[in-house]
C-alpha cells in the first residue's frame, strides 16, 4: 500500500484560499455599497463589519496557507516555523473577532429594532399628522369653496328677491309689531303717496276704516296671517286705494308676534272698472226697461193729448172745462217730456249726427245760460283747446249734455261759485275731452254710483225729475264716449284736493272717411 | 427577639474579620515566597491550539446563534436572509471540519506523513480512519468557499433590494 497522496489537499488549499479571499472581498464590496446606500440601517452596518472581519479572516488564513505552501515546498521550512505562530494567532484573533461581532449583533439589533420601532411610530404619527393636516387642508379648502358657493347662491338669491322686491308693481312691506314700516318697496311707497319713506311711517295709519284695521290685526294675532284681505288705504294725497292684502305675522322663537310682512295689490282700477261695468249693466237694463215703458206710455199720452186738444176746441176760453182741459194738456206734455228724456237716456230717440266742434256747442249753450248763471253769482271760466278736432254727434243732444251739466253745477252752487269748462285733445286715445267743474258742495261717496240712475235726485219733489244726468249719460254713451265724475277734485300736479265736482267727458274722434260715411 | 438579632450581627462581624485575616495571609505568602511568584503565567505549547479550537467553538456558537436568530425573527425574511442562513450552516460545518482536522493532526505521528513539505507528500500506510478523516478535513475549502459564496449572494441580494427601494 503506497499511502494517500496529499497533493489534492494542497491544490484544494491553494485554489480554495485564493477563491476565499476573492469572494470575501466581493461580498465586502456589496456590504460597503449597502452601508453607503442606507447608512442608518443597523443590519447593514452589522453585515459590513461581519463581512470585513470575514474578509480579514479569509486574507489571513488564505495568505497564511499560500505562504506556508510556498515556503515549505521551496524548502524554507524554518522561515515558516517562525511565521506560523503569527499566522495562527492572527487567524484565531480574527475568528474571535467575527464571533464577537456576531454576538454583538444581538444587542445592536435589539437597540436598532427599538429605535426603528420608535422611528416607525414617529413616522406613523407624522404620516397621520400629515394625513390629518391634509384632510384639514382639504376640509378647509372645501369649506372655503362651500362658503364661496353658498355666498354666491345667497348673493344670487338676495339679488333675485331684491329685484322682485324693488320691481314688483305690488306693495311689499315689512313692519314691526306696532305697524311701523321697516322696509317697503318703491311701488308701495308710490301707492301710499310718497317718494321716500317719511319719518313716522306706520302702516296702520293708512287704513281708511277702523273696523277693517281691527279685523286685520285680530286675524294676524289669532291666525298668524291674512289672505286676500280686502281693505281701503287712504294715501297721503287723500285718495282711496282699494287693496287686496296677504300678510304673515313674523314670530320669534317663543311664537310671539314681532312684526309682519305682506304683499298688497292695488285693486282700485279693477274695482272702478268693475263698478263701471256693473253700472253700465244696470244702466243698460234700466234703459231697456225705460224704453219699453216710454214706448207704451207714449201712445196713450199722445191720444190723451190729442183728445184733450180736440175737446178744447169745443169749449170757450175761460170756461171751467176749458181750463181743466188745459191742465190735462200741460201735464200730458210734461209726461211726454219725461218720456222723451227716457227715450234719450235709453238711446231710443232719433239722432241726426253730423260733424261738430265741442267748443262751438259749449259756446252756444253758454250764450243762452251764462246770463242766468251770472244772476246766480256764478262765474264761468273757459279753458278751450284751440286745435280741437271735430267729433260726430247730434248737435241738439250734445247741447243738452252741457245744459244738463251746467244746470247740475248751478244747483250745486246755490250761493254762487265758479264753473270751469275746459276742452282738450288726447292724441294717444284719439279722444276729445271736456270737463265741467264746479266749486259746489260736491257729491258724497255713497251716492256717486247712483247719480246716473234715472229718477235719482237729491232735489226736493217737484224741483227735478232725476233724469238730467241719466239723459247726459245716455247721450254720451250713444256717441261712443264716456262720462266720469270726480268729487272732490284732486290736482294731479300738486296732489291738492279741492271741493266741488268735475264731470269728465270723452268723445271719440272719427276719421274723415268715417265722417263722410256718416254723412252719406 | 432583640437578643437573637444582636447575636446574628455579632456573627457577621466575626466572619468579616476572618475573611480579612485569610486574605492578608495569602498576600503575605506572595511577598515571602518569590520562587512561586504568580505575577506572570507561563504559556505552554498546546495553549495556542486550545485557544484556536476554543475560537472555533466560539465562532460556531456565534454562527449558530446568528442562524437561529435570523430564522426566528419574523422581519428577516427573503432571499438575502435565506442565503445568510446557508452561509451560517456552511460555516458551522466548516468549523466542525476545521476543529476535527486540528484535533486529528495532534494524533498523527511524524512518520505518518511521508515526504512532508513536498508535492509528493503522502499519508503513510497503514491507512486508518484517523488518517482518512484527516485527509478529508484538509479539503475544508469545499465548505468554506460555498459559505462565502452564500454570503456574497446574500449581500448582493440585500444591496439590489435596498437600491430598488431607494429608487422608488
Amino acid at each position: 500500500m503506497n499511502g494517500i497522496s496529499l497533493a489534492p489537499t494542497i491544490v484544494t488549499d491553494l485554489i480554495g484560499s485564493g477563491l476565499a479571499v476573492l469572494i470575501s472581498f466581493l461580498a465586502l464590496s456589496y456590504a460597503y455599497r449597502l452601508v453607503k446606500l442606507q447608512p442608518n440601517n443597523f443590519l447593514w452596518g452589522f453585515l459590513f463589519y461581519f463581512t470585513m472581519a470575514m474578509a480579514c479572516f479569509s486574507v489571513s488564513r488564505g495568505v497564511g496557507h499560500i505562504l506556508r505552501l510556498i515556503l515549505v515546498l521551496s524548502g524554507r521550512n524554518e522561515m515558516w516555523m517562525i511565521l506560523s505562530p503569527y499566522s495562527g494567532g492572527v487567524n484565531t484573533l480574527l475568528l474571535i473577532s467575527v464571533a464577537a461581532v456576531t454576538l454583538y449583533y444581538h444587542k445592536g439589533l435589539a437597540a436598532y429594532k427599538a429605535l426603528r420601532t420608535e422611528a416607525e411610530k414617529l413616522a406613523l404619527a407624522n404620516a397621520k399628522l400629515e394625513e390629518t393636516a391634509g384632510q384639514l387642508q382639504k376640509m378647509n379648502t372645501f369649506l372655503e369653496e362651500m362658503v364661496e358657493e353658498r355666498t354666491r347662491d345667497l348673493s344670487k338669491s338676495e339679488k333675485k328677491f331684491r329685484h322682485f322686491f324693488e320691481n314688483s308693481k305690488d306693495m311689499v312691506y315689512f313692519c314691526d309689531y306696532g305697524g311701523e314700516i321697516s322696509d317697503i318697496n318703491p311701488s308701495g311707497l308710490h301707492l301710499l303717496g310718497y317718494d321716500k319713506p317719511p319719518s313716522n311711517f306706520n302702516l296702520l295709519n293708512f287704513f281708511k276704516y277702523n273696523d277693517t284695521l281691527e279685523r286685520y290685526l285680530t286675524a294676524l294675532k289669532e291666525d298668524g296671517f291674512v289672505s286676500d284681505f280686502e281693505l281701503q288705504f287712504e294715501s297721503s294725497d287723500g285718495s282711496t286705494r282699494h287693496m287686496l292684502l296677504s300678510a304673515n305675522a313674523i314670530l320669534d322663537r317663543k311664537g310671539r308676534m314681532t312684526g309682519c310682512e305682506g304683499i298688497a295689490k292695488d285693486m282700485t282700477r279693477l274695482r272702478n272698472l268693475t263698478d263701471q261695468m256693473v253700472s253700465q249693466e244696470k244702466m243698460a237694463s234700466v234703459g231697456q226697461m225705460a224704453a219699453g215703458v216710454a214706448h207704451e206710455i207714449n201712445t196713450p199720452l199722445g191720444i190723451i193729448l190729442g183728445y184733450s186738444q180736440l175737446m178744447m176746441d169745443d169749449f170757450k176760453e175761460g170756461d171751467e172745462i176749458y181750463e181743466n182741459l188745459q191742465v190735462i194738456e200741460r201735464q200730458t206734455k210734461a209726461c211726454r217730456k219725461i218720456v222723451a228724456d227716457l227715450l234719450k237716456f235709453s238711446r231710443q230717440s232719433e239722432s241726426n249726427k253730423a260733424e261738430l266742434n265741442i267748443n262751438t256747442i259749449i259756446e252756444e249753450v253758454l250764450a243762452v245760460s251764462e246770463h242766468n248763471l251770472r244772476l246766480n253769482h256764478i262765474e264761468v271760466i273757459r279753458d278751450f283747446s284751440s286745435d280741437l278736432p271735430s267729433v260726430i254727434g247730434d248737435v241738439e243732444k250734445m247741447r243738452q249734455v252741457f245744459i244738463n251739466l251746467l244746470n247740475n253745477a248751478q244747483h250745486a252752487m246755490e250761493k254762487g261759485g265758479e264753473i270751469f269748462i275746459s276742452t282738450g285733445w288726447d292724441a294717444e286715445t284719439r279722444d276729445v275731452t271736456a270737463t265741467v267743474r264746479d266749486t259746489g258742495t260736491g257729491i258724497p261717496d255713497h251716492i256717486k254710483c247712483k247719480i246716473f240712475d234715472p229718477f235719482f235726485t237729491t232735489k226736493t219733489v217737484g224741483k227735478g225729475t232725476g233724469l238730467g244726468l241719466s239723459v247726459t249719460y245716455g247721450i254720451i254713451r250713444d256717441h261712443g264716449g264716456s262720462i266720469n265724475v270726480e268729487s272732490p277734485i284732486v290736482d294731479l300736479q300738486t296732489g291738492q284736493t279741492t271741493q266741488g265736482t268735475a264731470f269728465h267727458l270723452r268723445l271719440p274722434v272719427t276719421n274723415k272717411s268715417e265722417t263722410n260715411a256718416v254723412k252719406d | 427577639m432583640l437578643s437573637c438579632r444582636l447575636q446574628q450581627k455579632n456573627d457577621r462581624i466575626k466572619m468579616k474579620t476572618l475573611s480579612f485575616k485569610i486574605l492578608f495571609f495569602l498576600f503575605f505568602l506572595l511577598l515571602v515566597l518569590p520562587e512561586a511568584c504568580w505575577a506572570l503565567q507561563p504559556h505552554g505549547e498546546p495553549e495556542g491550539l486550545y485557544v484556536h479550537q476554543m475560537a472555533h467553538i466560539l465562532f460556531m456558537g456565534a454562527l449558530a446563534y446568528l442562524y437561529w436568530h435570523t430564522r426566528k425573527t419574523k422581519d428577516l425574511v427573503g432571499k438575502g436572509w435565506r442565503y445568510l442562513q446557508y452561509f451560517c450552516l456552511f460555516l458551522i460545518a466548516w468549523n466542525i471540519v476545521a476543529f476535527t482536522g486540528h484535533t486529528l493532526a495532534h494524533y498523527l505521528e511524524p512518520t505518518d506523513i511521508i515526504s512532508k513539505g513536498t508535492w509528493a507528500a503522502k499519508l503513510a500506510p497503514p491507512i486508518t480512519v484517523i488518517k482518512i478523516t484527516y485527509f478529508l478535513t484538509r479539503m475544508d475549502h469545499f465548505l468554506n468557499v460555498p459559505a462565502l459564496v452564500a454570503l456574497l449572494i446574500s449581500l448582493r441580494t440585500f444591496y439590489y433590494e435596498a437600491l430598488e427601494e431607494a429608487e422608488k
